[in-house]
């Protein structure tokens, strides 16, 4: 078997293969089947500076070709989790992906000192599709301006790596990537879920979708972004086998990351880590 | 929590709507606390997540699940033949608690009898069963328990008490006074909202069932998170921290 481990931001991981951030809870409730260790790194849930609550039932719809979430970004807030599973993760020796959100430009700063120094921290992962409360709920991910002092902001504030996760419902996602490598990203995450709505009999519910479908469009996000800038990238969006991780990686991606697969069948990725070392190369 | 493979055996209607699905399963069956349940795979290419259910009846080499058609997933599980293979995912959650109550009161409400059937056959010491449903016809879901006397009410009165399981209840709970008894109950929202007016004076000890939509039922998604009286953790998993809570915890 060959070696998969690649090098990403200067560190060696395991393998190319990471869970979607909020698709693998907070790292301890998979382990009934299999140990995180399995995984080239850990990105956490959405976090915050303050705990969030999240939206009330129904949080999930059953799409058939996949599905739609509507969990609004609970979590138990940045220093609580820290402060929880810091030791959970050194003892994994597993390297850890933090993904942060915020309201506010502020929040984002906020979240990114609140990691501080953190030794099991690989890098910070901004989720830039979050509402600007400011500017009456426009996401930060939709224009290159907020995007570019959202990624200036975050780097002022760490000395760990910093990937831009960036959404696909903008009109070119290319000139997103291209804001926050020139805000100094170190990375970017492509893509996340994609905004859609579920029609119940007395409200609208928007959510975020995810599933099977959403591939080929992330491949193409991929595939543009990674011709326009030079920084690595992360690619997410539908996979739910090695194939699928194998297009990614020739689409330009550096490492993946795995998502709604798991809900349904839940050792996929141990099973396309199993399957990736069988082969002798990602072609 | 395991993967558990197996062949569908049968799945009957028992009366409209509500079917009785039985596993022969190939490995050996990891053990079960009554309230705890599985998520199933519904084999077509309209539903993309699983389900859950709750244990029904655990054999030696069977897992039997009871279900009402609501939507289009337990549609097409309905449909689903003998023979055909069945991937389950579980046992999963955190089912019901005994405490060595002097008595124990299991309330269901119509096919909330699917979460505690596996409890009751299994209860030692004494208990009382209270089962309410629309019509005589819900009968069929309960003709496994006629030995154990429940205590029946029908919403239109064609047999038993008339009326709703709460309100049945509520006139029977003062035979209980004086006694160390806890409720168990099973049903859908508006009967814990009814139960916990009626409890709320003596604030009985009741444990809940609690269902609700999951996208994993592992803890992952937190799609199925709902709000407690807890603040330290206000927001508690159905499916990792429930899906048996106590009453007093949820805010209803």
């Amino acid at each position: 078997m060959g070696s998969i481990a690649i090098e990403i931001f200067g560190k060696k991981l395991r393998n190319p293969v990471m869970n979607a951030s909020g698709t693998l809870g907070y790292g301890r409730e998979i382990e009934r089947l299999w140990s995180i260790k399995v995984l080239g790194a850990f990105v956490t849930k959405g976090l915050s500076i303050l705990p969030c609550q999240g939206n009330p039932q129904p949080r999930i719809f059953d799409l058939g070709c996949g599905m739609l979430n509507s969990i609004g970004l609970q979590n138990i807030g940045i220093k609580r989790y820290l402060e929880e599973y810091t030791e959970f993760f050194l003892e994994r020796k597993t390297p850890v992906v933090v993904n942060i959100f915020g309201f506010t430009e502020e929040e984002y700063i906020e979240c990114a000192l609140a990691i501080g120094d953190n030794p099991v921290v690989l890098a910070i992962e901004v989720n830039l599709s979050c509402p600007n409360v400011k500017t009456g709920g426009i996401l930060f991910g939709k224009k290159p301006e907020t995007v570019f002092r959202i990624i200036r902001g975050v780097k002022s504030a760490t000395n760990f790596p910093v990937i831009a996760k960036l959404s696909q419902e903008v009109t070119d996602i290319v000139e997103l990537a291209k804001a926050a490598f020139e805000a100094g990203a170190d990375g970017l995450t492509l893509i996340n879920t994609i905004p859609g709505v579920v029609l119940e009999e007395n409200r609208v519910i928007r959510g975020g979708l995810s599933g099977p479908f959403l591939k080929s469009i992330a491949l193409k996000a991929v595939y543009d972004c990674s011709k326009a800038v030079p920084i690595p990238i992360i690619g997410v969006g539908g996979i739910m086998n090695t194939e699928d991780v194998i297009s990614f990686l020739r689409a330009g991606a550096k490492a993946v990351q795995i998502g709604t697969a798991t809900f349904v069948y839940p050792n996929t990725i141990p099973k396309i880590v199993k399957e990736l070392k069988k082969r002798r190369s990602f072609d | 929590m395991k993967h558990i493979l197996g062949k569908i055996l049968e799945n009957i209607e028992l009366t409209e709507k509500h079917f009785l699905l039985t596993v022969k399963v190939k490995a050996k069956i990891p053990d079960v606390v009554p309230g705890q349940f599985v998520m199933v795979m519904i084999d077509d290419k309209k539903v993309f997540l699983r389900r859950p259910f709750t244990l029904y009846k655990v054999g030696e080499d069977t897992i039997s699940i009871m279900y009402k058609v609501r939507g289009f997933g337990t549609n097409l599980l309905s449909r689903m033949k003998k023979g055909r293979e069945i991937s389950l995912l579980g046992p999963l959650g955190r089912g019901f608690a005994l405490r060595n109550r002097d008595l124990y009161v299991i309330v269901a409400g119509g096919i909330g009898i699917a979460g505690v059937n596996l409890l009751i056959e299994r209860m030692k010491g004494r208990f009382q069963i209270f089962y309410g449903t629309s019509s005589s016809k819900g009968l069929a879901l309960i003709r496994n328990l006629i030995s154990h006397d429940p205590i029946i009410a029908t919403m239109d009165g064609s047999f038993g008490y008339k009326g709703d399981i709460i309100s049945c209840l509520s006139q029977h709970i003062h035979y209980f006074s004086g006694v160390d008894f806890e409720i168990l109950a099973c049903g859908p929202k508006d009967m814990y909202v009814s139960l916990k007016n009626v409890l709320v004076t003596y604030r009985v000890p009741c444990q809940v069932l609690w269902e609700e939509k999951m996208g994993c039922g592992m803890g992952l998604c937190f799609g199925c998170a709902v709000k407690t009286e807890n603040a330290e953790h206000p927001m508690k998993r159905v499916c990792l921290e429930g899906p048996v809570f106590d009453l007093w915890d949820l805010s209803l």
